[in-house]
């Protein structure tokens, strides 16, 4: 599905990534675990095309293109969404309004006829009470004065609504309150199909446990440096990071 | 053919407003408040002079239609008259507000006795041409008003309009006015010197829509009496290489008086911008509030701002603030917009929309907020 392979990158003078590899399969959900600082947010937004980060080397191959030569649009029209592990808040743009305007951008690169603006708010707003949000936050602006939860509920609501091939979730987890963290682990739920690949990237077990992963990987020092199944999450717990066998 | 000088002032050499102007000296590059805009080629052009022959009948119609500054209709139920030579505010800081008066043969005053709601078109088709006039504006006591200014420019190349409105809102009065000024770089260049003067417990709402890649500056004097309220917001969109801004000056003459000023301004290509704020507040202003911010987007690479945000105090019992931020657009939110498949070039309309819809939003009813949205889009879209 997709292929990472001997990716160099820094972001201004640091040097995080250092000849990382990693395949993802397709249909599987792939996790990256590491320690702070290792590399994890800065491999979500190599993949997408993130202004921050630098390739200095290395190839991502994704449909057969090697996809860090296509700009961070092109690379969602492909298939690959990333869920912000901060979503910026936007003023001044409606929240349906941006949400429309990427699934008609979506159907447009499909060659499909485009959701006209009724069918699309049925559409949102049965997506969004399904998640639990409250129904003022479709005429809201982007993510502006949303608490932490509805953030990232809003980035599972636009997950589901665009329907990608390439799923990152960039600490999704993180700051959920118990109900958030169902409500988002059921929106992740139904969109595995077994065609869409997931990646992962948490510091905690507790979301794992709802959506059950395929494959840990552990990202050290700007590599992945240890793979293995659901069981390496119980090691990592009871041992942490530096006792790790690595497997290269 | 004429260029803009002493000249202009013709036989009212001996008005006492002609002593202000003389003073004060034709504008050139190095006048404060002229400063970044360029004035002295707009100026020292030669143009014909356009006669405007001031009192005449004109026809009943749905707005106040001033064409090459005649009168030509009268909205029903607006009082409309012309006035020789109208009582203007001596202490203006600017000298083509004296000369405008002078040049202009009759001021069109409109009185305005109670709540309406008028629209003033200004038409001007004329190249190489120079066209000087004047309005007046008196809201009595107690009346609300609503005024939506528009300009029809087509036609008139290389020309130059010099023109300004003398505002007097009255005691418990409200003045709302919108001004949709939208040229580009083949219609006339602009130069609006305007005054509003609001008295006693008095409000002006002040929404100007500058758009497009014509020269265009509005210098404003604004004076607030005891209990008076102004808001103030500007709208600026300037693209090619054009300079187009506002110089304001509001001035807290007495205590409780009340103003915020907002300026948005989005440059695009090699044009510019220009936000030259002052808020006076004088010694007698005591327990006032003044707020003034200018934001700004630079689109182009070589768009410049020139911004600045001016208070002056004079007393110590007030509430003030001042502001200004200059840069490009939010390149984390454009990311986020593109990382869900939304092209560069759309992703950064649609910030740049959100940026400007903060103050058209606010503009007025429906249908105002709709026009000046299409004009902002047409001037966006100009040169893209």
């Amino acid at each position: 599905m997709m292929d990472i392979r001997n990716i160099h990158a820094k972001i201004g003078d640091n040097n995080i990534l250092k000849g990382l590899d990693l395949t993802l399969e397709k249909g599987k959900v792939h996790v990256i675990m590491g320690p702070n600082g290792a590399g994890k947010s800065t491999l979500s937004k190599t993949i997408v095309g993130h202004y921050d980060v630098d390739v200095l080397e290395g190839e991502i191959l994704y449909k057969g293109k090697n996809i860090l030569e296509l700009p961070p649009e092109e690379r969602a029209l492909e298939g690959i969404f990333l869920s912000f592990q901060n979503p910026v808040e936007v003023p001044g743009v409606n929240n349906a309004y941006f949400l429309r305007t990427a699934l008609n951008a979506k159907e447009r690169h499909e060659g499909k006829p485009e959701t006209n603006a009724a069918q699309f708010l049925r559409l949102m707003r049965e997506r969004a009470e399904r998640l639990g949000m409250k129904p003022d936050m479709i005429s809201r602006n982007l993510n502006e004065g949303f608490s932490g939860g509805e953030k990232k509920r809003n980035e599972i609501l636009q997950m589901e609504i665009l329907e990608p091939d390439v799923i990152i979730l960039d600490e999704i987890d993180s700051g959920l309150d118990i109900d958030a963290l169902k409500a988002v682990s059921e929106g992740i739920n139904r969109m595995k199909n077994g065609e869409r690949t997931f990646l992962v990237i948490t510091h905690y077990s507790r979301i794992l446990d709802y959506i059950g992963p395929d494959y840990i990987h552990v990202l050290q020092d700007g590599r992945i440096v240890k793979t293995g199944g659901p069981e390496l999450v119980e090691v990592l717990e009871a041992q942490g990071y530096s006792a790790i066998e690595k497997d290269r | 053919m004429q260029s803009v000088s002493l000249d202009l002032a013709g036989s009212r050499r001996s008005h006492p407003l002609f002593a202000r102007l003389e003073a004060l000296g034709i504008p050139g590059n190095k006048t404060e408040h002229y400063r970044r805009f360029a004035v002295k080629p707009l100026l020292n052009a030669a143009y014909d002079l356009v006669e405007v022959h001031g009192e005449h009948a004109a026809e009943s119609g749905a707005v106040l239609r001033i064409e090459n500054g005649e009168v030509v209709e009268v909205p029903a139920g607006v009082s409309v008259s012309f006035a020789d030579p109208f009582e203007a505010d001596e202490n203006h800081f600017d000298a083509l507000y004296f000369l405008t008066h002078l040049a202009a043969p009759k001021v069109i005053c409109i009185e305005i006795g109670r709540d309406a709601d008028i629209e003033i078109v200004h038409r001007f088709e004329r190249e190489k041409a120079l066209l000087p006039y004047r309005l007046c504006v008196t809201v009595a006591p107690g009346v609300k008003a609503k005024v939506f200014e528009s300009f029809e420019t087509a036609g008139s190349t290389s020309s130059l309009m010099l023109y300004g409105i003398d505002a007097r809102i009255e005691t418990e009065a409200t003045l709302r006015w919108v001004r949709d000024q939208n040229g580009s770089a083949s219609e006339c260049a602009v130069i609006g010197s305007h005054r509003y003067d609001v008295a006693a417990r008095g409000a002006l709402e002040l929404k100007t829509f500058d758009f497009g890649s014509a020269k265009a500056l509005h210098l404003y004097k604004i004076d607030l009496d005891e209990y008076a309220w102004c808001d103030a917001e500007h709208l600026l969109l300037a693209s090619h290489d054009a300079r187009r801004g506002n110089v304001v000056q509001i001035n807290h003459n007495r205590p409780y008086a009340k103003s915020a000023q907002n300026a948005r301004n989005i440059l695009k290509d090699e044009a510019t911008g220009i936000f030259d704020g002052l808020i006076r507040v004088g010694h007698d202003a005591r327990y006032t509030s003044a707020h003034q911010n200018s934001k700004a987007i630079l689109l182009g690479e070589h768009a410049f701002m020139y911004a600045k945000p001016q208070l002056e105090i004079y007393t110590d019992e007030l509430e003030a603030s001042h502001g200004s931020t200059t840069g490009e657009l939010d390149e984390d939110a454009l990311f986020y917009l593109r990382s869900r498949g939304i092209e560069h070039d759309e992703a950064q309309k649609m910030l740049v929309l959100a940026f400007a819809n903060a103050l058209i939003d606010t503009a007025g009813d429906d249908n105002i907020v709709e026009r000046i949205r299409t004009d902002f889009e047409a001037a966006y879209f100009e040169h893209a």
